[in-house]
């Protein structure tokens, strides 16, 4: 069996993390962009087809839950994995409720966060399929009226 | 001073003259004091040995001791006690020496009765109102040095839990990498890789020393953690049969037995469940670590209407007593590197503060520990 990839984009301030990171990943078979703020991460959404985003919470500038509204609003498809090197995981909630899939705390455990991706990434093609099937029946309904 | 408080004074009297020193005595006694006598300084301090008194009144001239040695060696042992000189008639020098050497006062003879009586008395109640300041200034001081302490852990606390956080980052940075070389070395192109189980082994080391840095900055992060406990009625008893069944393995492997016990009229009280959950887990595993095999864990619950006690008594090797102090401090461990993270009473005292309860150790060297946890009984419908 072939696994899709899942099509990540990974966004820390940390340069040296998201390098390890997206080798590993893309090493396992999934396909990884990244960026190191969260402007550059909407930027990077804007043209990318993005099923997963894994989003530091602690960057300069617009922070994780900031860029993730922002996500919310203008991508709200794409599902968000938060990490957080801190150890409240109150912001990490906030963050689940604001839409976020589930949250880390990092350093990750590598099978965990792989767990995580899988379920997101599942999420996401439901959701997907759900639109497909609803847009199809869309179509019909405007076929018969012709 | 009321009349019937005569009656705490414990008084000494020291005279040589046989006819003064018995009437004295005899109506000093009948109105209530507590009266002793002896007709030598020799003598006084014999009975002062045998039981401390609260005035000692005391003659200046007598063979022997005489009354101003007498008070040294009395103001020496017993520096409460307070002596009231007793002088000769126009020998005033002999009074004021006396007040240099710490006398509280001086009479001239012929002494008045109600005078003498006067004087014991103020003597007395300055023996009780330096008793008093001393008790205070004690339990001022106490009261410093465990603030003093508190704030030493809460700071502690914060500091560390920033470095945990620094640390992480970087951590985050090893644990990929030596994940990515892992799945490196998994891919047919370095099949014939030299050497490479040496390169696996040592990145093995590597991701298993991450994973234990990590449990010291995730518990460390955990500390501080502002996490709104939630409340619910529980049986304390239940609550520890439960959470014995996590330490269970760890416990069959030393062929420790752990046994469970109740006193007092347990009934159930509203507190966070986890919070007492994790304090458990704690003792419960220091006791573990720190007995032998075939030891005995006793976990005791007792309850009374206004607290509950926590009670994890282990035969374990015991505290020594340098380490009595240190043992709530974070990162203070004695267990082997790797075993302990240093954090778990760090962790469990500051659980028991936010529960508005305390911890109390007793431990001996060889024979055991008994660590004791009083937390206050909350009812739901009583607090604000």
């Amino acid at each position: 069996m072939i696994e899709i990839p899942t099509r990540i984009l990974l966004v820390d301030d940390e340069k040296d993390f998201v390098e390890m990171l997206s080798m590993r990943l893309t090493e396992s078979g999934e396909q990884v962009t990244v960026a190191y703020s969260g402007q550059e991460c909407l930027e990077k959404l804007a043209r990318t087809e993005v099923d997963v985003v894994i989003l530091d919470i602690k960057m300069p500038g617009m922070d994780g839950i900031q860029t993730l509204r922002e996500i919310k609003g203008m991508f709200p498809l794409v599902e968000v994995i938060l990490l957080t090197g801190h150890g409240t995981t109150e912001t990490a909630v906030k963050g689940m409720k604001l839409g976020a899939f589930d949250y880390l705390l990092k350093p990750a455990d590598f099978e965990n966060l792989s767990a995580k991706l899988q379920g997101a990434k599942k999420k996401k093609d439901e959701q997907d399929e759900r639109i497909r099937q609803a847009e199809a029946r869309l179509l019909l309904r405007k076929g018969g009226n012709i | 001073m009321a009349e019937e408080d005569l009656n705490h004074i414990r008084l000494l009297l020291i005279d040589d003259e046989d006819n003064f020193r018995q009437t004295l005595f005899k109506r000093l006694g009948k109105r209530g004091l507590q009266v002793r006598q002896a007709d030598s300084g020799e003598g006084g301090l014999a009975l002062l040995k045998a039981e401390p008194a609260d005035v000692v009144v005391l003659d200046v001239k007598m063979p022997g001791l005489d009354g101003i040695e007498a008070l040294r060696w009395i103001k020496a042992q017993w520096p409460q006690t307070e002596v009231i000189f007793l002088t000769g008639h126009s020998t005033t020098q002999d009074g004021v020496e006396g007040i240099k050497s710490g006398a509280f006062d001086y009479l001239s003879k012929p002494i008045e009765f109600e005078h003498l009586l006067e004087k014991i008395k103020h003597a007395y109640q300055k023996k009780t109102r330096d008793e008093e300041r001393r008790q205070e200034a004690a339990y001022k001081a106490r009261i410093e040095q465990q603030m003093i302490a508190t704030e030493r852990l809460a700071s502690m606390g914060t500091l560390a839990a920033g470095v945990a956080h620094e640390i992480n980052n970087p951590l985050a940075i090893i644990n990929e990498a030596a994940g990515y070389l892992s799945l490196l070395l998994k891919k047919e192109e370095l099949a014939a890789m030299p050497r490479r189980q040496d390169f696996e082994k040592a990145i093995e080391k590597i991701s298993s020393a991450v994973k234990r840095a990590r449990v010291i900055t995730h518990q460390l992060l955990g500390s501080v953690r502002k996490q709104e406990p939630v409340f619910a009625e529980v049986d304390l008893y239940e609550l520890a049969a439960e959470t014995l069944q996590l330490v269970h393995k760890e416990a069959a492997n030393k062929e420790i037995r752990i046994y469970q016990s109740q006193g007092g009229n347990p009934a159930p009280i509203w507190i966070d469940p986890n919070q007492v959950r994790q304090i458990l887990i704690n003792l419960v595993t220091n006791a573990i670590h720190a007995t032998g095999k075939e030891g005995k864990i006793e976990v005791r619950i007792e309850a009374d209407p206004e607290s509950s006690t926590l009670i994890v008594s282990d035969t374990g090797k015991g505290i020594p007593k340098e380490n009595m102090e240190k043992i709530f401090e974070p990162f203070f461990s004695d267990k082997p590197p790797g075993e302990g993270t240093g954090l778990g009473l760090f962790v469990t005292r500051q659980i028991v503060d936010k529960l508005g309860g305390t911890i109390e150790v007793q431990s001996r060297v060889g024979v055991g520990t008994s660590m004791k946890v009083i937390l206050p009984n909350r009812n739901p419908l009583k607090s604000t």
